[in-house]
């Protein structure tokens, strides 16, 4: 069996899509590796997605995304990809459940935040590890939380933290910030930001749920440990594009080049989302390029 | 086949009975375990007639997730003649937790 369109990724991005172009009367499947929603179903509260006064839970909008596209007769398959082919006109792709067939294909993979690699980070993650200040910030009010990495990002992050929390501590592996001069300025003006240099966190410190930090001192060796309720991870973000390398062309950072009609440089395989290469990265914008591709993938699927 | 809830009174009852059981643990706060319950839903229909599929919430159960030394959730327990086979925590995908059954049961 021949799909018109085969989503991989079953976040916003590849929902809407979905939603869209069951709607338009096309076949279609989305290929999940474990549940809708994507990075947003480990926030919480979504408060800037429009629609919802009192914000939404991420994990919830996905599901429900899911199951608005399937009223319209839109499959999910929980399925891994471990191969694809997307030359030629029929594209296969192929998953811990077999092979699938499709015309199109729309690439909704998204994008991980970098992790620090540590034992037990996933594991962690939400009991006191985060990847996103804006998302997560919240619970650590009048809280000590450190904050990992150098860059404009990390930095700020450092800085809407320390209107949240009663302290954060700024860890970075150099002696100085990859960030902009602007945020310098600001960082050393905010009072309960605290700077370690040359620092590298050894091992997250848990009861179960995140106690504390032990920092390693890449010059010296020296290790300390430190009590923070908090720790956010920001050493950037890495685009899941290592299944399309070779057959889609990538940009320098990893991610699938296609401007905001969604076509990358194969005919009838678009990328929606955090995935695609774009200035601003959110839901709103995912659920926009997946309305994108449904219609580019109509267009292409005319002219065949 | 849905995966079953089970108490510490079920859990050591199956256990005693020498019935291969998969667990999670999991807790309604820890938000990974939400996203795994989809997958492990899926799971317990496809490996219902090998296994026990059963989830333990560790709020409801404290001293039972003390007594298998459940440090992090979610984590998964693979249990066969009476004691832990091998545990997974976090799987990354539905397809991890196939590979995960495999690895032990074959």
């Amino acid at each position: 069996m021949t799909y018109d369109m085969i989503i991989i990724g079953g976040g916003p991005g590849g929902y809407t899509a979905a939603l869209y172009a069951a709607r338009a009367g096309l076949k279609v499947a989305v290929l999940e590796k474990l549940s809708a929603g994507g990075q947003m179903a480990l926030t919480s509260q979504i408060d800037n997605y429009p629609g919802f006064q009192d914000g939404v839970d991420g994990f919830q909008l996905g599901e429900q995304m899911q199951q608005q596209a399937e009223r319209f007769g839109a499959e999910t398959v929980l399925a891994e990809v471990t191969g694809v082919e997307l030359k030629g006109k029929e594209k296969k792709i192929i998953t811990s459940e077999g092979a699938f067939y499709s015309k199109t294909v729309v690439i909704a993979t998204g994008a991980d935040p970098r992790e620090l690699g540590l034992p037990e980070e996933k594991a962690l993650v939400g009991r006191g590890v985060n990847y996103c200040a804006a998302c997560d910030g919240m619970r650590y009010r009048g809280k000590t939380v450190v904050v990992i990495g150098g860059g404009n990002t990390a930095v700020a992050d450092a800085l809407q933290l320390s209107r949240i929390a009663q302290k954060v501590i700024l860890v970075h592996r150099r002696d100085q910030l990859r960030a902009t001069q602007v945020y310098h300025d600001q960082l050393l003006r905010t009072p309960n930001i605290e700077l370690r240099w040359n620092s590298q966190v050894a091992e997250l410190l848990h009861d179960g749920k995140l106690t504390g930090v032990k920092l390693r001192n890449v010059r010296t060796g020296e290790e300390s440990a430190v009590q923070c309720d908090g720790v956010f991870v920001s050493i950037g973000r890495a685009p899941i594009t290592a299944l399309f390398a070779g057959q889609l062309s990538l940009d320098e950072s990893g991610y699938i080049i296609a401007g905001e009609s969604t076509e990358t440089n194969t005919p009838g395989v678009f990328a929606v989302g955090d995935v695609r290469t774009k200035v601003l990265r959110q839901v709103v914008t995912a659920v926009s390029d997946g309305a994108m591709a449904a219609h580019y993938a109509e267009e292409y699927l005319a002219s065949l | 086949m849905a995966a079953v809830n089970l108490n510490h009174q079920a859990f050591h009852k199956a256990l005693s009975e020498g019935k291969v059981i998969l667990v999670d643990y999991w807790a309604p706060w820890c938000g990974y375990c939400r996203r795994i319950g989809p997958a492990y839903e899926k799971i317990a229909e496809e490996y219902g007639n090998q296994l026990v599929v059963a989830k333990v919430n560790i709020d409801d159960e404290p001293l039972l997730a003390q007594q298998q030394n459940i440090e992090v959730i979610p984590t998964l327990i693979l249990y066969k003649d009476g004691k832990a086979l091998d545990a997974v925590v976090a799987p990354e995908s539905k397809a991890a937790i196939d590979a995960f059954i495999h690895k032990n049961l074959g």
